[in-house]
């Protein structure tokens, strides 16, 4: 029996809500009493929050760059790759154009005046500069010039929906016609989706070199300046934080997701654990 | 056959069929995390068609069930931690098996071939047959 005193706090990418749940709830059937808080951000946004001086036992974040970038080796010490997705375009069944988009025609759907579509903030979600990184690998396997700026000032302004999950909702509630999400939030929100080429989907490390042609600006850890960020396929890490008052907790929690449960639930959840 | 039906034929044969043996023979060579075997398959002239993670991951964790490949995690000494796979004796066994199982298979499709081109001469054969006056 845990002590109720024991608080567990976890911060994890608005896109592992469903995840970090479930295996919440099967570490504190493994520990009666045990406190867990969890907080959904973007990832950006939550490295930046440790940053910050926020204290999370635990961090799971959608790219495991954030971690080499704002995080090691100060706050965290090491980090684990454990799943893997990919960037699909999610729709509802009333947007406008969703009986006729398909792979070939998405970029003309989209850009039609009478469709909206949205994505998250790059400054605070990696969904939102991997969205960028998207439409400009785009520009290049379709070999359209001018696509990308086309997308970015067709699309509704980012800072509407800071994180993928918000845009989920948005869809739901009609208010978005089409928004770039993880394949994954697509799944488990049941809303029907739109796979790209693999070649400009971030999914698939034999396109690293073609994905790292991609390149976003995004505000650094330091106010006022900013870092160059190349594509990179997606990858999930986690890590534990430094001063973690329950470090072989906090552990429990990451052999957990690791494990053959957690494999389990990622599965179920639409991602690739790896 | 026309250009559908070859497609229509060529995807029934399925992937997962021999990427198995295509992922013991890589880890025979060298343990791999999942993210540079996908590479290596990938880059590898003997590539069954174009390795997506779903596939690479599913069968790295079926095989891995099975004990033809054992796994840790490692930790990144620059980058991030990442599941390492390499080959167990039994996977060494397997890959034997598998190489058998496919060297039988370019047996009967060359036997195929052969008899294919035999087939396709002998129909020249009759026709230059049928030409003569």
């Amino acid at each position: 029996m845990i002590g109720n005193q024991k608080t567990l706090k976890i911060i994890h990418a608005g896109a592992l809500q469903r995840v970090v749940e479930n295996c919440v709830e099967l570490l504190i059937k493994q520990n009666p009493g045990l406190k867990i808080k969890i907080l959904g951000v973007g990832s950006r946004e939550g490295a930046k929050r440790l940053l910050s001086g926020e204290h999370y036992d635990i961090i799971a974040l959608a790219d495991q760059a954030l971690f080499a970038e704002l995080l090691v080796p100060d706050l965290v010490e090491n980090y684990f790759v454990f799943a893997t997705d990919q960037l699909v375009i999610g729709y509802d069944r009333s947007s406008r154009g969703s009986k006729e988009i398909t792979q070939d025609n998405w970029v003309d759907t989209l850009l039609d005046p009478q469709v909206n579509f949205a994505r998250s903030d790059h400054d605070l979600d990696p969904c939102g500069y991997r969205t960028l990184m998207v439409w400009q690998l785009a520009e290049k396997f379709y070999g359209r010039t001018g696509l990308y700026e086309a997308m970015e000032a067709a699309c509704i302004p980012y800072s509407i929906h800071p994180k993928s999950l918000d845009l989920a909702k948005a869809l739901f509630t009609g208010k978005v016609d089409y928004a770039f999400l993880y394949s994954s939030e697509a799944e488990q929100l049941e809303l029907p989706y739109i796979t790209l080429p693999s070649k400009i989907n971030l999914s698939n490390p034999a396109y690293a070199n073609f994905y790292d042609q991609a390149v976003v600006t995004v505000e650094s850890k330091i106010p006022g300046k900013s870092v160059i960020l190349h594509g990179k396929p997606i990858e999930f890490a986690i890590g534990l934080s430094k001063d973690s008052q329950y470090p072989e907790l906090a552990q429990s929690f990451v052999d957990l997701l690791t494990g053959s449960e957690g494999y389990s639930i990622l599965e179920e959840c639409g991602l690739i654990p790896c | 056959m026309d250009e559908e039906m070859i497609s229509k034929f060529e995807l029934a044969i399925p992937i997962d069929r021999t990427i198995q043996a295509e992922l013991l023979l890589l880890l025979g060579q060298q343990p791999s995390h999942g993210y540079e075997l996908i590479q290596r398959l990938n880059g590898a002239d003997f590539k069954s068609g174009e390795a997506d993670p779903a596939t690479v991951y599913r069968n790295l964790r079926r095989m891995d069930k099975d004990g033809l490949i054992k796994s840790h995690w490692e930790v990144g000494e620059s980058g991030p931690g990442r599941r390492l796979y390499e080959l167990t004796p039994q996977g060494l066994e397997a890959l034997k098996v598998w190489t058998n199982y496919l060297a039988e298979q370019k047996a009967k499709l060359e036997n195929f071939l052969n008899t294919y081109l035999h087939f396709v001469k002998s129909q020249l054969e009759m026709d230059e047959g049928r030409d003569k006056p």
